[in-house]
């Protein structure tokens, strides 16, 4: 396959261009911090000065960026995106976005001639180590096929959801449901601990029954020793529920548990726990005196 | 006539209790019990064993016996069970065809006709089935009549006495089963709080997982019981904390359910196919049994009644109260019982809990 740019070298993007290098792909990254680039081009990456500099020289650029800001800035700021899209080229941005977000970056590809697709990606830091993310695409479907072979590699399973914003909505949901179901588990484990009862135990029982899912399995051990190491940042977690509540504004759909869960995020965050894995909610139940 | 409970010395794998019928001469509880650690080494107990050897195992336990006398200490253990609803019918049902001497007692007698047709045996009473039974299960639906069932007139506690059992399968409060707990003890008799995880499919296929408290000696004579009803069985102490594990697991269930409707009822809203929604979660971190169970149906507005809403809110709300009791803010669990409480206004009580989607939408319908 045809070089392919890489912008953004967070928690996920790093994990998924070095997957992408050791399948045999070839990559031109970028990052607004450079040094993030070194372990990459050690292991044969070439950098690109600006993400207009990486969109030049590649035919397809994958964007995973943190939150809504970040994508825009790296297509519309000085040195962006937009300064050397043209006809021919792709730009599949995977990062976690609103659909208003991911429309606009889509017209304004779109009007230059760009072939755009929206993918953002179910999986954390692991699933992105292991190529075992979920790909909720939606945009140009031929771009989408074109992609594929990455999606491959990057993925266990992609999904072509339709029009720009399908992806966007469908990723949001997912993660409202998570965040909501984190702050279940955070409830049920403080209250075995309260109720002087073994919280391994609690997810022993769990582990048998038919709410057994693979984030109690993974994060329950580590909450419940309070360890927090980030997978995926609380504070993005807290963005993904305002997304999802803002979403569900518009379209006058009640999420009350979503709404109390999103609560529970933003106490976290104003506890000063934003960094840490979403998992660190947990502090919020914990830190409430009687 | 006191009855007595004597361990099945010949047979070392399990440990069954058997009542002595011809009453020769009359060990006491604590007796039979020494005798089982002289000539039962506690084995470590292998549920898939005991659940196919069903003729080797349980030939002892078998109604029909063979016309010469049965060898000594190897006759049944008899086994009440009050209770045959949803869960309790299947339940009995598993005891009843893996060889044991049941009998049954429901509040509608017509429910018991299946399990009579199987061989089980009646009373009219949970007094006399508790009566003739060394060990009584109990399934009811809710407090009340779990309290009704054992403590109530002609209830169980009337028919205990030493050398039996009373293992309460229902899912209630701590108080309540501390109430029920003294009540069986003040007559010498043995308890054994016991709530599961699972609903009808597990009860059917004898999957349920056991969360019990209470009588230790309890827990382990009827464990062989537990094993035919259940995949795996927990002991987790003092009476109350089975039921506050129970109630803690079904909190987080609730609310889970509670977010997945939001979930699909958003994505439907939105323009996506919720269904696709359902595969994409399936896929990933949260993928859960119960999501890939109920979401086909929910999204087909279907509730085929598993576990009826208004247990499921009763659960919530008693778990609710445990939280209070020690003063744990739960506002996840809190915002999900409201939806329940909408629910079960809107006449979806007997429903799937997964009818709790029909919460938000009639919400929805409400607001134009």
């Amino acid at each position: 396959m045809e070089e392919i740019g890489f912008l953004g070298l967070g928690i996920m993007g790093k994990a998924m261009s070095m997957n992408l290098l050791r399948h045999g792909f070839k990559l031109t990254v970028w990052n607004r911090t450079l040094s993030r680039c070194d372990e990459l081009v050690e292991h044969g990456a070439t950098i690109g000065e600006s993400p207009a500099a990486v969109i030049k020289k590649c035919k397809y650029t994958i964007a995973m960026l943190s939150d809504p800001a970040a994508a825009l800035s790296v297509v519309f700021e000085e040195g962006g995106v937009l300064e050397q899209i043209c006809a021919g080229k792709g730009y599949i941005d995977m990062s976690t976005v609103d659909a208003e977000t991911s429309s606009k970056i889509s017209e304004a590809i779109t009007s230059k001639g760009g072939n755009f697709l929206e993918a953002p990606v179910s999986g954390s830091k692991k699933p992105a180590e292991d190529g075992q993310l979920v790909i909720l695409a939606a945009g140009e479907k031929a771009l989408y096929e074109e992609i594929l072979p990455a999606f491959d590699v990057l993925g266990k399973k992609s999904f072509y959801l339709g029009q720009v914003g399908n992806g966007a909505k469908m990723k949001l949901v997912v993660n409202m449901i998570m965040g909501s179901m984190m702050n279940a588990f955070s409830e049920g484990l403080v209250l075995t601990e309260k109720s002087g009862l073994n919280p391994q135990t609690l997810l022993d029982v769990l582990d048998l029954g038919a709410i057994a899912n693979p984030m109690f399995k993974m994060k329950g051990p580590s909450m419940v020793q309070s360890s927090y190491s980030p997978a995926f940042p609380l504070k993005h977690q807290q963005k993904d529920m305002r997304l999802a509540l803002a979403l569900g504004d518009e379209n006058s759909v009640p999420m009350p548990v979503a709404a109390a869960a999103n609560e529970a995020f933003k106490k976290a965050r104003s506890m000063g726990l934003g960094d840490l894995d979403f998992s660190a909610v947990h502090e919020t139940l914990k830190a409430t005196k009687s | 006539m006191a009855k007595i409970l004597m361990l099945n010395s010949s047979c070392c794998s399990s440990q069954i209790l058997s009542p002595h019928k011809t009453t020769i001469s009359s060990l006491s509880l604590s007796k039979a019990m020494a005798m089982c650690s002289s000539f039962c080494p506690r084995t470590p107990f292998h549920p898939r064993a005991i659940k196919h050897q069903n003729s080797l195992q349980f030939k002892a336990f078998s109604t029909h016996a063979s016309s010469t006398s049965p060898p000594k200490d190897e006759t049944p253990a008899r086994i009440g069970f009050l209770g045959l609803g949803i869960m309790g019918s299947p339940m009995a049902q598993n005891l009843i065809k893996s060889g044991c001497d049941v009998t049954v007692w429901n509040r509608t007698k017509s429910k018991c006709d299946p399990l009579i047709s199987l061989g089980a045996k009646y009373k009219s009473s949970p007094e006399e089935v508790a009566a003739s039974c060394d060990v009584t299960f109990a399934m009811l639906a809710d407090p009340e009549s779990a309290v009704d069932v054992a403590c109530g007139k002609h209830g169980a506690a009337s028919g205990m006495s030493s050398g039996k059992g009373y293992v309460d399968v229902s899912t209630v409060d701590g108080a309540t089963s501390k109430l029920i707990s003294s009540q069986i003890r003040s007559t010498g008799a043995l308890f054994l709080e016991a709530p599961v995880s699972g609903s009808k499919k597990p009860a059917e296929d004898g999957q349920l997982i056991f969360l019990t408290a209470g009588d230790k000696s309890l827990y382990e004579t009827s464990a062989p019981f537990l094993d035919i009803m259940g995949k795996s069985r927990f002991y987790l102490g003092d009476v109350g904390n089975g039921a506050a594990m129970k109630l803690v697991v079904n909190m987080i269930m609730g609310s889970m359910m509670a977010s997945f409707s939001e979930g699909l009822l958003l994505s439907e809203k939105v323009g996506l196919d919720p269904s696709v929604l359902v595969e994409v979660i399936s896929q990933g971190a949260i993928s859960a049994p119960m999501y890939s169970m109920k979401g086909p149906s929910m999204v087909q507005s279907l509730y085929p009644t598993a576990f009826p809403l208004k247990h499921q809110q009763k659960d919530l709300r008693l778990a609710l109260g445990l939280a209070e009791s020690v003063s744990q803010p739960t506002p996840i669990a809190a915002a999900a019982n409201e939806l329940y409480k909408v629910a079960k206004s809107h006449g979806l009580s007997d429903q799937d809990f997964s009818a709790v989607i029909e919460a938000l939408k009639v919400r929805l319908q409400q607001r134009t």
